[in-house]
């Protein structure tokens, strides 16, 4: 044993000798335990190479579990890392701000706190629930018990909660519960431009509107791929619209839909140069804010979603099909002596006249007769050609994600280019019939209508010729003309040099039109020398007032509507009234011949 | 002389020791300092972002309408109230006019006021006194 002892002090070190020792003192130790203890702290050469092995082993081991336990960690991960990488995915994603064209808020984020649950981790369940919905009153508590129930890790409590709720919560002192900072999309301006700017969900996705089209241009992508994107580092959009005009529109037609007691209406002015859309409104409508309402399919953006038969707006067309393709010059003149007949059906006029009327007779007497047969005189393939290039017959595209295919009748006869040509038998979206307007006044380019703010120069390249400038121009003259002695009297606001044209369409009630059941629009050209904008107004089932004699005609309630349109947005979007009128307002038409083009024209019935 | 240099390099050790430390930890410092403002920063872009949405909501034309009506005595601008800038009248020569009518009527110089007279009837009547 002093042998042991020797060999053992020399081979290790002092505290393994201690011990050694205190075992050896021990006096109820046994021998075979002493043999153990000598045995292992032995220095003998010929032990070490199983020492290594042990201890080789022993490392293994231990790294072995290591490697386990990482694993493990991978497989199951952490609850607490669990929770931030759920609450990543459904917390609201930051989105651009939408600007009007001049820079005002149109939507944008604001920082808020929601609270969030982690079931797994609550103690008591129900007190849990108890306290919550004592400080958030208006949450469901049989309902939030449920979600508390669930076996997931992570739930929202209540998304945007207010400061003092969050320190409410906060003092409750719930383990499991949370705050997480989100974002939630704001609409600073209630229902104006809601149409346009449509609206995200809670989860900060584009449901609608431009919001939509946002997503659709890349930002989803970048949310899913992984990257949080703040709203530093997000360009603002900046739309078409100009906020002020924009709810001057608005508020003008929501005071033209209380006084003619209509269903609904939209109104919308195009620069007809950019195809910007400046200001539009369709009503009834609903607030971004407030999401749930937009899915009342009476609150549709009546402009782009919705199809009607525009009417006699659509004789402006048909006139400059007529006039463009060289079957009529101004001076030509059509015979509406009678009633147009075709088969078993008769077309009438409204503003019956029974005689022979000249071209611009035509359109300022908005006789169906006489565009039927300028239709006629182009033929059914001519018309539906021209329609075609005009994009009637087409689905219009902007960014807007809401749009609808237009009507069109599955065999077209020369009875559906007769009754198109004064605007029957065939629906189209108010925007694309406004386009279409827009090409024949701005001096002949089809213009696609954008929602963004676009350059004169951006617009032209993309644009396309589709009627001679000549023939533009006419159609600027008609519409003067229409507003100095037509229908259009009621929109000719003094200083602007309005041009208009009206357009009364019978509704279809259960098959067959309804005499006292019209959609009214109204369309009009401020100034009409140097087109700038196109107003459009369109009424849904305005009433007739007594003072205008009972009359729901356009001329009545949509021209009214869109005079006060113009009177009250012309200097908001910075056209200066005029006090002399142009001298020469359509230099062409002058070196075509038509001199009386330039001629101020006065008088006029009501029409 | 080996002793010398051997305290002079522990020297050098423990102080170059002492600026590496001190550079550490200032740099942890700064560091912190850095996350602290940049979390400051991102809390008042937040702040500003909900002010604007604020200022947006405030400033509604909606809003503003209901209260113009309410509080101002305003109308809607009419046509006729706009001109163009070459419209307006020319220049007419600078001056005071309404001073220069004043004066024309004579009433820069002064005037008897009840109580002024008093002040010279007195001085009237004390001079003899004097």
């Amino acid at each position: 044993m002093d042998e042991d002892r020797g060999t053992m002090s020399a081979g290790c070190n002092s505290g393994l000798d201690n011990a050694a020792e205190d075992a050896a003192v021990e006096p109820a130790g046994s021998r075979g335990r002493k043999n153990l203890f000598a045995g292992i702290f032995s220095a003998r050469l010929d032990k070490s190479a199983s020492r290594i092995r042990l201890a080789t082993w022993l490392f293994l081991a231990i790294y072995g579990i290591i490697a386990a336990k990482l694993i493990d960690f991978g497989v199951h991960p952490d609850p607490l890392a669990g929770v931030r990488r759920a609450a990543s995915e459904p917390a609201a994603a930051a989105r651009p701000d939408l600007l009007d064209r001049n820079g005002e808020l149109l939507a944008t984020d604001i920082k808020v706190m929601s609270v969030f649950a982690e079931p797994r981790r609550i103690i008591d369940k129900d007190e849990a629930v108890e306290l919550l919905t004592a400080v958030l009153p208006d949450l469901d508590a049989r309902e939030l018990r449920e979600r508390l129930g669930s076996r997931k890790g992570f739930v929202w409590v209540k998304r945007a909660v207010t400061p003092k709720q969050r320190q409410e919560v906060y003092h409750l002192g719930l383990p499991g519960v949370g705050f997480l900072s989100e974002n939630k999309r704001v609409y600073p301006n209630g229902p104006v431009a809601a149409h346009v700017l449509g609206f995200a969900s809670l989860d900060g996705i584009g449901i609608s509107g431009l919001e939509k089209y946002i997503d659709g241009q890349g930002l989803a992508d970048l949310h899913g791929a992984g990257f949080s994107l703040t709203q530093e580092n997000l360009t603002p959009i900046t739309t078409s619209l100009d906020l002020k005009a924009t709810y001057a529109v608005r508020d003008e037609l929501a005071k033209g839909i209380a006084k003619f007691k209509a269903k609904a209406g939209a109104a919308a002015i195009l620069d007809v140069n950019t195809g910007e859309v400046v200001a539009m409104a369709s009503l009834p409508d609903y607030d971004p804010n407030t999401p749930a309402d937009a899915l009342d399919p009476n609150h549709i953006n009546r402009l782009s979603v919705g199809v009607y038969e525009m009417g006699s707006t659509f004789k402006a067309i048909s006139i400059a099909m007529a006039l463009d393709l060289g079957k009529v010059t101004l001076r030509s003149r059509i015979d509406a002596r009678d009633s147009l007949r075709y088969g078993r059906f008769t077309i009438h006029d409204f503003h019956a006249t029974r005689r022979v009327l000249s071209v611009p007779e035509v359109f300022t007497y908005s006789s169906n007769i006489g565009a039927a047969r300028m239709a006629l005189m182009v033929g059914v393939q001519g018309h539906k050609a021209f329609l075609g290039k005009m994009g009637q017959l087409t689905r219009l595209r902007t960014e807007l994600p809401e749009s609808a295919e237009p009507l069109v009748p599955k065999n077209w006869g020369e009875l559906n280019t007769m009754t198109i040509a004064f605007g029957q038998g065939l629906n189209v979206a108010p925007l694309q019939a406004m386009m279409a307007v827009g090409a024949l006044a701005n001096g002949g380019l089809i213009i696609s209508p954008t929602f963004l703010k676009r350059s004169e120069e951006d617009a032209k390249k993309d644009a396309r010729r589709v009627v001679k400038p000549e023939t533009s121009e006419a159609m600027r003259y008609l519409m003067r003309l229409n507003a100095e002695t037509g229908t259009a009297k009621i929109a000719n606001i003094k200083g602007y040099f309005v041009g208009g044209k009206t357009g009364t369409a019978d509704k279809i009630v259960h098959g067959h039109y309804s005499k006292d059941k019209v959609l009214t629009t109204f369309m009009a050209v401020v100034p009409a020398d140097k087109p700038k904008y196109l107003v459009l107004t369109l009424l849904d089932e305005p009433q007739g007032l007594p003072e205008d004699g009972g009359y729901h005609t356009a001329a009545h309630n949509a021209g009214w509507v869109t005079g006060k349109i113009i009177e009250r947005t012309g200097p908001l979007l910075g056209l200066p009234p005029r006090i002399d009128l142009p001298t020469q307002p359509f230099p062409l038409l002058a070196k075509l011949g038509y001199a009386e083009a330039n001629v101020p024209a006065h008088g006029g019935g009501e029409h | 002389m080996v002793r010398i240099l051997n305290i002079l390099a522990i020297a050098a050790l423990i102080g170059s020791a002492i600026t590496a430390y001190t550079i550490k930890y200032e740099t942890i410092f700064h560091a912190e300092t850095i996350v602290k403002l940049q979390h400051q920063i991102k809390l008042e872009q937040d702040q500003i972002g909900t002010l604007r949405a604020e200022w947006a909501n405030l400033t509604r034309p909606e809003r503003i309408q209901a209260l113009a009506d309410k509080f101002l005595d305003l109308q809607p601008v009419a046509l006729n109230q706009i001109v163009r800038v070459e419209a307006l009248p020319n220049k007419t020569q600078r001056g005071d006019a309404i001073g220069s009518k004043l004066e024309a009527l004579g009433l820069a110089e002064p005037t008897n006021t009840p109580g002024d007279a008093n002040a010279i009837d007195a001085a009237v009547s004390s001079t003899p006194a004097r």
